[in-house]
């Protein structure tokens, strides 16, 4: 009994997992951080391919959780890039006054 | 799982040995703070800049090359590892040996692009 | 045994979240960035409780390898000071979200544990493993990566062109 883990534990810990990162997106007004948040979320996601994957016996959801991970590797090369731009511009990274396109 | 259980071993082993030295250190090391000595050392001299400089975003470039082709290594991986089952495969002989050709081909453009701009000299 | 691990690294995974998210020891980026890689490391260990030995080597070799070191180069590149940080307010607009998200929360889990009554499906770890021996190590991933995947992974080289290229006309000062 101690040896099994229900499958739901997982989806459970992913959920939370992503919750935390929507979480952080929602409150947090550092840019880095809210791009931390958003790579926390993406492997809340991966958690949860990889417990689908291992609940049908079937690996194409380690594939997709591979696939991920070089989306997030690609998007955090851009997306820091954004973020270094926008500092060299307005010196600062506080997603607030990021607005100049808003109104 | 079994050899799991030894990582796990292993593990507590490592963290236990690394805990029990800096608790020891800090119960049994003697402690005598002074102004002069915790003053930053840099190789004896007085600091004359601060250390907390911003540094050039030459280096980034670097880092975002270095990301992208430590990804494309990371795919490499299983088409090595695969490579000798896949020519026992007739229908994927080839096509295995093209998927990647065709894959490095375009990161292979992308270093070109990033050559071409300049992007590998310092300014 | 492995309920016990899965607790123990599912609750270090959710307190170092929380640590990345809003982090107890101020507001430098580099707490969040370390706690981030803590994260990362213990949804390895849940990868490889759940038989993905791959996706595990990966997620430390890629994630907290990779990634993880060009956002602590980054946060480094920025050397951020109090002011350019800025300060953190609250809004209603982020009360509704608060709200929102915990009810889509709730609701998940409800429907997880729902689920779980109808038809409980457990996991085991040492007996009864997945049908297939070979299940998660880099054979089996690899084989579905290059024949069932075959698109997918010449459109992820496209993706990393596309990075190049967009960092390239982002970072350079001189194109």
């Amino acid at each position: 009994m101690i040896n099994t883990i229900p499958i739901h534990y997982f989806l459970l810990l992913s959920a939370m997992l992503f919750t935390i990162g929507m979480l952080g997106v929602i409150f947090r007004r550092n840019a880095l951080i809210v791009f931390m948040s958003i790579e926390l979320m993406l492997n809340a996601v991966n958690l949860t391919l990889v417990t689908f994957s291992r609940f049908r016996g079937d690996s194409s959801g380690h594939v997709i959780a591979f696939l991920v991970m070089a989306v997030a590797a690609a998007e955090a090369a851009v997306g820091l890039a954004i973020i270094i731009n926008i500092f060299r511009h307005k010196k600062v990274v506080n997603i607030d006054t990021m607005d100049r396109m808003k109104y | 799982m079994d050899g799991y259980s030894a990582l796990l071993v292993v593990t507590f082993l490592v963290v236990g040995l690394a805990v029990t030295m800096l608790v020891l250190n800090l119960l049994l090391g003697p402690k005598n703070p002074s102004a002069i000595k915790s003053e930053p050392f840099e190789c004896g001299q007085v600091q004359i800049t601060s250390p907390r400089q911003r540094f050039s975003v030459k280096f980034y470039l670097i880092a975002i090359v270095f990301i992208v082709f430590d990804i494309e290594v990371v795919f490499l991986i299983p088409w090595a590892v695969l490579y000798r089952w896949f020519l026992t495969q007739p229908s994927w002989a080839v096509l295995a040996f093209t998927e990647m050709l065709v894959f490095l081909g375009i990161l292979g453009l992308g270093l070109a692009y990033f050559w071409k701009r300049r992007g590998l000299e310092w300014d | 045994m492995a309920l016990i691990l899965f607790f123990v690294f599912a609750i270090a995974a959710v307190l170092s979240g929380i640590c990345v998210a809003f982090s107890p020891f101020g507001n430098n980026p580099v707490y969040s960035a370390i706690a981030l890689i803590m994260t990362l490391f213990f949804l390895a260990c849940e990868f490889v409780l759940l038989h993905a030995t791959f996706i595990a080597v990966l997620q430390i070799l890629v994630y907290a390898g990779a990634i993880m070191v060009l956002f602590t180069f980054v946060i480094m590149l920025l050397n951020l000071s109090k002011e350019e940080i800025g300060e953190e307010r609250l809004t209603l607009t982020k009360v509704v979200g608060l709200v929102v998200v915990l009810i889509g929360l709730t609701y998940q889990i409800g429907r997880v544990i729902w689920a779980h009554k109808v038809a409980p499906v457990t996991l085991h770890l040492t007996d009864g493993g997945p049908s297939n021996p070979a299940f998660g190590t880099i054979q089996d991933v690899g084989v579905k990566l290059f024949q069932d995947f075959l698109v997918p992974f010449e459109v992820t080289s496209i993706l990393l062109l596309v990075a190049i290229v967009g960092a390239v006309v982002l970072a350079k000062r001189k194109i």
